[in-house]
């Protein structure tokens, strides 16, 4: 299998005493779809916030998709945040937009013409089954509709993977399950899925490859691996 | 093309989404446009004052009743030779004559004292006016020469030095003043454009970085601001050149009587209506991009 992500020695140091990441060693590969799982203060977010290029590793080198994030200059880092798609557990929509233009405009900042954005959105929010609702802002939709705005944003380039930082954690049940399963066939069509969570029943229906970390390092690599903190 | 059609799209987007903040900043930039054309009013004013007050004062020369027409129209031309010399207004013996009865109308002694001479005894007078109230000492002292003693038996200048000296001392300080005021005015006007730019900017921080995650290119993020940046100076100038020029019509109507020019204020905003309100808005869009430019600086780091 191709890798798509491999982290070699990588570790993130913010001051003398405090470690991000220690000595992280991991591989995914195309198609995979791995949890991030770990307690608060385990490294979860800095792992994600390495992975988007938000932040830079100390030590060691990241390659996604290709790419040499240790190190890429800033002037490249919008084309490399084009290759991957991101959902928070935030959301992060832009407040003052639409949902069809919070999903255009990832396409636009990429440059893609009128056209395909007005033939590519609509398409992809019907995906996620927002196509009814394209014209509203942000704060006139549940948390649930939110998110799957976020996710329409994040595929709408079709990513070659897909980072999920907590995107349940704002989330009821009902909503999480439906989350889920977007994020489950997005994965069967190819994506590569990075799930960062500790939503330990979202883990364990899974059924998939789960990471755990703690204080910074890997306790545990399990291939159909449980939630076991 | 597309790149920029979008961006400007955007920035209007913003303007018109962002609608009480666009009219607080449009507000603060109209309210520090206004206080600096009321500065631009007082300074023109002071000017015209001094310059009315200045034009008041002139030098006159007496001469003899016996000095020919010849001789004084040689003075004449020697005076309007003089580069610093605007104006030369001569008043013939008999002009003189009755300008003195005339004044002296209400006084029996002297008009009979003047009925009693065979011959008029009051010589030609010339009036002098100079561009500056500083060149009148010279041009006394050019007319200082032996060639002339004769004919030329006085000089009021030396009753005038004192207060054309006092109005120089006043507007000199005026000037200072003006000018300390336009330096502290243009302090504030940056300091209050700057914090207008950068709590805006700070308004859209997480938008901001919710764009460069998504994959936004700094210009792409820049472009829509600075474009607001430019729809923001551009209607406020608008609005405070409506305000200034409708302000300077109502004033006109008081001020005008005073210096006797009916549409002075207009008139001088009309005249330097590239020069103010173009400077203006240069200025404006310049401070307004450099501080959006500043601002977002942080904010871009993600």
């Amino acid at each position: 299998m191709v890798s798509m992500i491999k982290l070699q020695h990588v570790s993130k140091q913010y001051t003398k005493d405090s470690f991000g990441l220690k000595d992280i060693s991991l591989s995914i590969d195309a198609g995979e779809f791995v949890s991030i799982v770990g307690q608060s203060g385990s490294g979860k977010t800095t792992f994600v916030k390495l992975l988007i290029a938000e932040e830079t590793a100390t030590a060691g080198t990241i390659v996604i998709g290709g790419w040499d994030i240790t190190k890429i200059s800033r002037r490249h880092i919008p084309f490399f945040r084009r290759q991957v798609g991101v959902i928070f557990q935030d959301f992060k929509l832009l407040p003052k937009k639409t949902v069809y233009e919070n999903v255009a405009f990832a396409l636009e900042v990429a440059g893609e013409s009128r056209k395909r954005v007005r033939d590519v959105v609509p398409r992809v929010l019907e995906i996620v089954g927002l196509g009814e609702k394209m014209r509203r802002y942000a704060h006139q939709l549940s948390g649930g509709e939110q998110q799957r705005v976020a996710i329409a944003r994040a595929l709408v380039h079709r990513p070659k993977i897909l980072v999920g930082d907590e995107p349940t954690g704002n989330l009821d049940t009902i909503n999480t399950y439906e989350i889920m399963e977007i994020l489950k066939r997005i994965n069967a069509f190819g994506t590569t899925v990075v799930l960062v969570t500790h939503d330990k029943d979202v883990v364990n229906k899974l059924h998939k490859r789960v990471i755990t970390l703690q204080d910074g390092q890997i306790i545990a690599d399990a291939k159909h691996g449980k939630y076991r903190l | 093309m597309v790149a920029i059609f979008r961006t400007i799209k955007s920035a209007f987007q913003d303007v018109m989404r962002n609608m009480s903040q666009s009219v607080t900043t449009v507000s603060i930039l109209v309210l520090m446009l206004l206080s600096i054309n009321v500065l631009i009013v007082v300074r023109f004013l002071t000017n015209e004052a001094s310059w009315v007050v200045k034009n008041q004062i002139d030098v006159s020369v007496f001469f003899v009743p016996e000095a020919s027409d010849e001789q004084v129209a040689e003075v004449e031309r020697y005076v309007k030779s003089f580069p610093e010399v605007t104006e030369v207004i001569l008043y013939s013996r008999d002009e003189v004559f009755d300008t003195f009865r005339t004044e002296y109308s209400d006084n029996p002694d002297i008009i009979a004292s003047l009925e009693e001479l065979d011959d008029n005894p009051l010589g030609p007078t010339m009036i002098v006016k100079t561009r500056d109230p500083k060149s009148y000492e010279n041009v006394i002292t050019l007319l200082s020469v032996p060639e002339y003693e004769d004919i030329v038996v006085a000089k009021t200048f030396t009753d005038t030095e004192t207060a054309i000296k006092r109005i120089d001392r006043i507007t000199s300080q005026v000037e200072k003043f003006s000018f300390a005021l336009s330096v502290i005015f243009a302090v504030i006007a940056f300091l209050i454009i700057f914090n207008t730019v950068r709590t805006t900017i700070y308004a859209h921080r997480v938008e901001i970085s919710i764009k460069k995650l998504v994959g936004a290119t700094n210009w792409f993020v820049r472009g829509p601001y600075l474009i607001s940046a430019a729809v923001y100076s551009i209607v406020s100038l608008s609005i405070t050149y409506a305000i200034v020029m409708s302000s300077a019509g109502f004033l006109d109507l008081h001020i005008g009587l005073l210096f006797d020019k009916p549409a002075l204020l207009s008139g001088y905003f009309s005249a330097y209506v590239l020069y103010i309100f173009g400077g203006q808005f240069v200025a404006l869009l310049i401070f307004t991009i450099l501080s959006s430019l500043f601002a977002m600086r942080r904010h871009l780091r993600v």
